[in-house]
């Protein structure tokens, strides 16, 4: 049985090490907003923050150019920073690049690696929590958007999407309609209504 | 009483035809600014609160920012054309400044601060029309704004007042029982563990008064937490009705 609950919400009369829970007196209450499923004492967040991992890819823009170091803004608290020493060719402030997260520096700065220019195209920003919907089932649902609309798209995991070529709108539209119903059953069939392409499923 | 020509509670009615325990009608609309993280409008009574929650971020300037946790920055502030006497023409008075710091620090008890070090969330509560009991209405609404945000917390804090009239405990007062009251209180609650994030009083009350308040506003807050969490589903809810 899948039920919502909300921050301060008791989730399980158990402890239970949650992503997105706390524990106290052997209770399990949750932190943001998630649909909590009873059987498979799974807790799903639909709403949420971005929390950098390792090797995670992400979207932002240069924000500073210096000497050794381009800082990146990421749609976070949190500053990436690319040291140009790894860096094959020079960037410029407010190239939309793609980066892999190389590690966590303590005062909350995220160091990128491996980044790579976007040119052209636009950039939106989606709520992080909707991220993992907007990439589907081995990328069912991003790639059924980029084939219907053709368009090429790089989806961050910070909840930054750019988008290049084709219907640019239409894309648009379907990225914002999976956020807002990201937790709706049959969605990857509205979708497909929407940009009209037939889905693809790799097996 | 302060005001002899005002009789607030007459055969158990109060002006507006409440008895001391009802509470005015509460409606929340979960995210109505979309450039927010989270924001919620809410109309308590003739109240009217915007409440939008902004970050976390880089905490500017750098030296209101805390290395071990986030800062919670609140910003009060009643519109120009809130209320009969003038507010806020020239930015925050006195009494702007002191509810954005209680807000704040309500929101300090229930927000995990630590989990994002250096930065500041921000809290903007505008009261666009007021008749009495903002600053609860404005604790309430945040909550709100602040769950659709993202942003991890331990509770859903809300806030209500009591006063007292004779020896008479009233609940939720508006804006004529604040001014002519013997005592009023706002009292914010973290329903979880129903401990108390705020509580100012003007006026005196005597021990059992006290009591009898706080009962009456543990029992309201139970409506109100309950409108809360409603609020909040029914962003998803609704959707999820559009199709089946």
């Amino acid at each position: 049985m899948k039920r919502i609950v909300v921050p301060g919400e008791m989730v399980d009369d158990k402890p239970l090490h949650l992503l997105d829970a706390f524990i106290e007196e052997n209770k399990t209450y949750a932190t943001v907003i998630s649909v909590y499923d009873d059987e498979k004492k799974m807790l799903t967040p639909l709403e949420g923050l971005w929390y950098p991992r390792k090797e995670e890819v992400v979207v932002g823009v240069i924000e500073e150019a210096k000497l050794n170091t381009y800082t990146v803004q990421l749609n976070a608290p949190y500053k990436g920073i690319i040291i140009s020493k790894y860096t094959e060719s020079a960037m410029n402030t407010g190239d939309m690049i793609e980066a892999s997260v190389k590690e966590l520096d303590k005062t909350g700065t995220v160091v990128l690696s491996r980044p790579r220019v976007l040119n052209g195209g636009k950039l939106l920003k989606i709520r992080p929590a909707k991220v993992h919907r907007l990439i589907g089932k081995s990328n069912t649902m991003l790639n059924q958007i980029s084939q219907g609309t053709g368009t090429t798209m790089k989806v961050g995991m910070n909840g930054v999407v750019w988008i290049r070529g084709g219907d640019i709108d239409l894309a648009s539209e379907a990225v914002f309609r999976v956020q807002e119903e990201a937790h709706v059953s049959g969605l990857t069939e509205r979708i497909n209504k929407m940009v009209g392409s037939p889905v693809q499923v790799q097996k | 009483m302060k005001n002899t020509g005002i009789k607030l509670l007459e055969n158990g009615r109060r002006l507006d035809g409440r008895s001391p325990k009802d509470m005015r009608s509460i409606k929340i609309i979960p995210n109505p600014i979309k450039n927010a993280g989270g924001s919620a409008y809410m109309e308590w009574g003739k109240n009217k609160v915007v409440a939008a929650v902004y970050g976390p971020s880089e905490a500017l300037p750098r030296h209101t920012a805390n290395p071990d946790k986030a800062v919670i920055k609140c910003r009060y502030m009643m519109a120009p054309f809130s209320s009969e006497e003038g507010h806020g023409r020239v930015g925050m008075n006195r009494r702007a400044i002191e509810i954005s710091k209680v807000t704040a620090e309500v929101f300090e008890n229930v927000v995990i601060l630590d989990q994002f070090p250096g930065t500041e969330i921000n809290i903007y509560v505008e009261v666009l029309q007021s008749d009495g009991g903002t600053r609860a209405a404005g604790i309430t609404c945040a909550a709100v704004a602040m769950a659709l945000s993202g942003i991890p917390m331990k509770d859903l804090p809300y806030a209500i007042s009591v006063g007292k009239v004779g020896e008479d405990i009233i609940l939720d007062l508006d804006k004529i029982e604040d001014n002519y009251s013997d005592a009023d209180m706002p009292v914010a609650i973290l329903p979880r563990t129903d401990s108390v994030a705020l509580l100012q009083m003007d006026g005196t009350m005597s021990k059992t008064q006290f009591d009898t308040a706080m009962q009456m506003v543990l029992d309201a807050g139970k409506i109100i937490s309950k409108l809360q969490k409603d609020a909040l589903m029914s962003q998803y809810t609704e959707q999820g009705k559009k199709y089946g």
